[in-house]
């Protein structure tokens, strides 16, 4: 807001906003950004217990190792590391010199401290491969494991693995995360508030920013604000207004008009998101694969593409991102729409077409639930997706739930089917959201099925190398979908806006999004 | 007076137990467990029963109630389950920007309403009067919500003399004072006209032309004067609906006061924090109330008298 | 029934009488006046600005939005009368009977209605559209219950003052039970000033039924309500200001009709002191 002011006392100044704009308060170095609307309510950036954080965990916590845009792994906190030729131990030599926000300093029985506590939270599967965790000296890390784990590296990278100060942890019980947070991260924690903002400062202290920035510390912006705006229009007004910098995810609806304002830029980067369709598979009449593997039929995903994300990005035909090898499964499992296909099947099943154009079977219509989420892009296209199911013929009510709280109503496992999205860009999401052992939530679909779970465990533990996971969880991912467990529908990809007259971006961006590492190259002109 | 006001402070007590009541009763008729969101995955009914336990959500209804109320009084509002604070932290974060607001836009409503009351009394059944009070009702007639989005299109994005949202500076606050405040226009200045027109064919004011005063005299120094007796008592009543704009127009501006942290905690099941805004709402209401009767007894010579 | 003619004989009134009843009509025959539906998408065509063919454009399915809002016509307009009827009605009884019993009922009646009267009434809806759920029903029983408070209040008032009059004396000694009384002399003679009271509250109603709708939480699509077109339409605010421009201002001119057609019908009974009582 402050920059807008400043701008109207310049522009406008005999403007009526002059009389109101009074003495701007000008703070060096600080930005707001937006955070994307799927990243809107996470509910605690204690990173060890959630199944959901945003971009703001990867400032105030720094990683082991670190992930580039071409899936390649480099130090992070760990400065190297050698891996046992048959994969059952891993020794990692840790940085030295590392703070932690509260003045602990970061060493090997931290690290290991840190590493213990995953075993009774939702997150346990990261860790589930490690036996045994040692810590002989301070810089050495020595994890002797249970079973290969090919992707101890992407584990150890990702935001979830964020290293956090065992003994703030521990202090601040349930409220960590929300009102503490201690990383060694290039910010601390100042504020924040669910589903609204996180106020972030610089930790001046920070000398060891990993390989991916050129800067490796203190960060130049001093003071980040991190906005959750659900309304993509609103978010979109404020870049345009300048009451932001940056908004990390615009909609693909408001490019073409960011393209026509001068000050702002927009970049692309590859996406990490899909969006899909689950559907309960205990509950009638999704409990009839014929059912769900029709209303997954009933899905255009061209149509949508064209029409609600404006032909940016690309269809789903599967539940992987396109950049994961197991996401090439063979063309019998692909989803893709087939309108005809999906009447023929609800024919087969026994829903007759009523006189309303919705199916009845025994006097009882097809008409379902359909959840989704507040943000507006959800709402939008469930609105779409209930009238591609209209029209072969299955009726839905839309429940709207709160962006924060849709998780827990899954809890409840009562959702029918719902529309929804995950960010990720490992194979193991799939064992996440299908796992039998995770009903409700994140197993929306309620999924448990004998066949599946022995591939899951073949994909998570049984596999000794990269290529034998990637053949373990293709099997597996092919598996799930023949079980239309959910319907594929699209995938975006990461649109960032910013104002140039005010943000300097990095040459080349690094990483697999905006994160710790592009925003240490950053800074803000005043 | 000072025994009046005594009075009627005492009566509020047994008047905030039985709101407190309502609103405690309205919470617990929500469906929605607070207790899904602190579940983990996969967890059985052994630890929902521990986690219930601990939120003392297992006892008997009445006992929450006395328990909450009783520490209530020593103001403690309890810990919010979803944001995980105290929950009188975040009601006093947010309470004076809903204040200041709801007061600004009173003020507003009340200045600007009596100023075209006045002048449409004074130009009663003319071409001004009708455009005024034709003006007027439009402004009480559009949702606030609808109102306030299209004050943010046109002086925030096309004239970007504004900000679009949030909650930093005066600024910020021009727009949402305009959007509730248009609505209360209508009101004050609809009552003021009437009020004056009845004013003015009282006998004083005959004598008083009689006399020879000058008539715009008149009618600012004696017929505004009686006239502004019913105006205090709409506006007290009309409190709650400036509370109640607010709610609304804050969502729309997306300004972090007591109504966005209602909305918010009610889609979220943050039941100890939508218990507090509601019951500083109704405390707001009851306050602003009392304030109406007492303000319209000191200026009503009548009630004066009935009270010595 | 003649002074609603002579309400309409008013020019302000003529002129609102006639919007209201073009309302009425349009929300009736929204089928027959329409050559498009109101829940049959056509993205290709999304976010078209009026034309000839679509003349309030389209919304952001390509919907047409003059039709969308006929239809929405429909729903706002029988949420908001059915809302305001049975609060009338359930604050007739509730007002009557203890204006006219008096004692411990009446006492525990006006506490409950000063209590919630001076609470906002978008709080009370909101509140109970949580408990009841989103929906037309779920509104519909919210906005009830809202205005509850204000027939009940009015209707009392109103019993209070005529209980007293000579001919309800007469009435009583002449040996009328209490509920003869109450529905033979009573209710009629409070009837007028609560229903002009009741048909300016439809107008409230109406946008309430909005704010509402504004929340999400009115009619779920598709099925349109003026309120729900606004909530979706605050998304393309920017791109196309058109899907929440024309709703708000059929809301507007609806009930600046209500109300101007109201005040013609307050001078038509000359009911305007009554009205004060409450």
């Amino acid at each position: 807001m402050t920059i807008s002011l400043r701008k109207t006392a310049i522009a406008a100044s005999v403007s009526l906003a002059a009389l109101f704009a009074a003495v701007p308060m000008v703070f060096a170095q600080e930005a707001i950004f937006v955070l994307p609307a799927a990243e809107v309510g996470v509910p605690t950036y204690n990173v060890v217990a959630t199944g959901n954080t945003n971009t703001g965990a990867s400032l105030i916590y720094d990683t082991l190792t670190v992930q580039d845009a071409d899936q390649s792994y480099h130090p992070g906190l760990a400065e190297s590391w050698v891996e046992a030729p048959d994969g059952m131990s891993w020794i990692f030599t840790l940085k030295t010199g590392v703070k932690f926000h509260n003045g602990e300093p970061f060493n090997a029985a931290a690290a290991a401290a840190w590493l213990a506590l995953y075993a009774t939270t939702d997150n346990s599967y990261m860790t589930a491969a490690i036996d045994k965790i040692e810590a002989p000296d301070d810089v050495t890390l020595k994890l002797t494991m249970k079973y290969p784990e090919p992707n101890l590296l992407y584990n150890l990278s990702s935001s979830f693995m964020g290293v956090v100060e065992p003994k703030a942890y521990a202090a601040a019980g349930e409220n960590y995360g929300v009102t503490v947070a201690v990383g060694t991260g290039p910010y601390k924690l100042e504020s924040f508030t669910i589903g609204s903002e996180t106020v972030l400062v610089r930790n001046e202290d920070y000398t060891w920013g990993s390989s991916l920035s050129e800067n490796k510390g203190p960060a130049k912006i001093a003071r980040i604000t991190l906005r959750e705006i659900p309304e993509d229009s609103t978010a979109f007004l404020e870049l345009k207004t300048g009451g932001v910098d940056m908004l990390l995810g615009v909609a693909t609806d408001f490019l073409g008009e960011l393209a026509k304002e001068p000050t702002i830029t927009s970049l692309t980067l590859p996406g990490q998101e899909v969006v899909y369709m689950p559907f309960n598979v205990t509950k009638a009449p999704f409990d009839d694969i014929k059912v769900r593997q029709a209303a997954a039929l009933a899905v255009n995903q061209q149509e949508i593409l064209d029409s609600v994300y404006g032909g940016v990005g690309s269809v789903a035909n599967q539940f992987l991102i396109s950049a994961l090898p197991e996401s090439k499964v063979a063309p019998e499992y692909l989803i893709s729409y087939d309108p005809v296909k999906a009447a023929a099947l609800l024919e087969e099943a026994g829903w007759v077409m009523g006189a309303d154009g919705v199916r009845a079977k025994d006097g009882v219509p097809l008409s379902i639930t359909l959840w989704t989420q507040s943000d507006s892009v959800f709402r939008r296209l469930t609105e779409v997706v209930q009238a591609e199911l209209k029209a072969v013929g299955i009726a839905s009510e839309i429940t709207i739930f709160d962006s924060s709280m849709i998780r827990d109503q899954y809890k409840t496992g009562e959702q029918l089917a719902a529309v929804r999205s995950y960010f990720w860009n490992n194979a193991d999401i799939v064992d996440w959201f299908f796992g039998g052992d995770r009903l409700g939530y994140p197993n929306i679909s309620m999924f448990n099925d004998s066949k599946a779970e022995e591939l899951r465990t073949k994909a998570m533990t049984g596999s000794a190398n990269q290529a034998e996971r990637i053949a373990n969880f293709t099997a597996y991912h092919e598996y799930v979908l023949s079980q239309f467990p959910m319907a594929p529908i699209y995938q975006p990809v990461q649109n960032v806006g910013y104002n140039k007259d005010r943000v300097t971006m990095p040459a080349v961006i690094r990483g697999t999004s905006i994160g710790a590492a592009t925003i240490m190259d950053m800074s803000v002109t005043e | 007076m000072l025994a009046y006001t005594i009075r009627r402070l005492l009566l509020l007590i047994p008047v905030f137990l039985a709101v407190s009541v309502i609103i405690f009763a309205i919470i617990h008729l929500i469906p929605g467990d607070p207790v899904d969101s602190l579940l983990k995955v996969g967890s059985g009914p052994e630890q929902r029963a521990i986690i219930t336990a601990r939120y003392g959500l297992d006892r008997p209804l009445y006992e929450q109630y006395f328990i909450w109320l009783g520490k209530l009084l020593s103001g403690d509002m309890g810990t919010a389950i979803v944001a995980k604070r105290p929950v009188l932290g975040l009601v006093m974060q947010a309470a004076p920007l809903s204040l200041q607001l709801s007061g600004l836009a009173l003020l507003f409503s009340t200045v600007v309403g009596l100023f075209f009351g006045v002048v449409a009394a004074l130009n009663r059944d003319r071409a001004l009067d009708q455009v005024i009070m034709a003006g007027v009702l439009l402004g009480s007639t559009v949702p606030s919500f609808w109102l306030g989005l299209l004050l943010i299109l046109a002086f925030a994005v096309e004239l970007p003399w504004f900000p679009v949202s949030g909650a930093r500076g005066w600024a910020s606050l021009v727009l949402p004072v305009l959007t509730i405040g248009l609505g209360g226009t209508a009101l004050v200045a609809r009552v003021t006209r009437v009020a004056m027109t009845e004013a003015a064919q009282r006998d004083f004011v005959m004598l008083l032309h009689a006399k020879g005063m000058p008539p715009l005299r008149i009618q600012l120094r004696h017929v505004l004067r009686h006239a502004l007796i019913p105006v205090v008592t709409i506006l007290a009543l009309r409190i709650g609906w400036v509370l109640g704009g607010a709610v609304t127009v804050e969502v729309v501006f997306a300004r972090p006061g007591l109504g966005t942290l209602l909305i918010k905690s009610l889609n979220q099941h943050d039941y100890p924090v939508v218990q507090a805004c509601l019951l500083m709402l109704a405390i707001a209401v009851m306050l602003g109330t009392l304030l109406g009767d007492i303000l319209q007894a000191a200026m009503d010579p009548r009630v004066r008298a009935a009270l010595q | 029934m003649t002074a609603i003619w002579r309400a309409f004989a008013t020019p302000k009134g003529s002129v609102a009488g006639l919007w209201l009843i073009l309302l009425v009509g349009v929300a009736l025959f929204a089928p027959l006046l329409t050559a498009f539906q109101y829940d049959v998408q056509n993205l290709k065509g999304a976010f078209q600005p009026p034309s000839a063919a679509h003349w309030l454009g389209t919304d952001e399915f390509g919907r047409d939005l003059l039709t969308r809002m006929m239809y929405g016509a429909r729903t706002s307009l029988t949420v908001s009368s059915v809302a305001i009827g049975i609060s009338v009605l359930a604050g007739m009884i509730l007002g009557a009977s203890a204006g006219y019993f008096g004692g411990w009922f009446d006492r525990a009646v006006t506490v409950i209605v000063d209590l919630t009267w001076s609470f906002p009434e978008i709080l009370v809806a909101l509140m109970l559209v949580a408990i009841i759920g989103p929906g037309v029903t779920g509104t519909m029983v919210a906005i009830s219950v809202a205005y509850l408070a204000q027939f009940t209040r009015l209707t009392r008032a109103q019993i209070m003052a005529i209980k007293g009059e000579p001919y309800i004396e007469a009435a009583r000694s002449l040996g009328g039970t209490d509920s003869h009384i109450v529905l033979h002399h009573l209710i009629p003679n409070a009837l007028a000033p609560v229903l002009v009271s009741a048909m300016l509250a439809t107008g409230d109603a109406i946008i309430l039924e909005a704010t509402l709708g504004f929340f999400g939480l009115g009619a779920q699509p598709p099925t349109p309500s003026w309120g729900g077109m606004m909530s979706s339409g605050t998304a393309q605010l920017f791109k196309a200001p058109w899907i929440i421009l024309f709703p708000g201002l059929a809301v507007a001119t609806t009930v600046i009709a209500i109300n101007l057609y109201g005040d013609a019908l307050i001078r038509a009974l000359d009911i305007r002191a009554r009205l004060r009582v409450a």
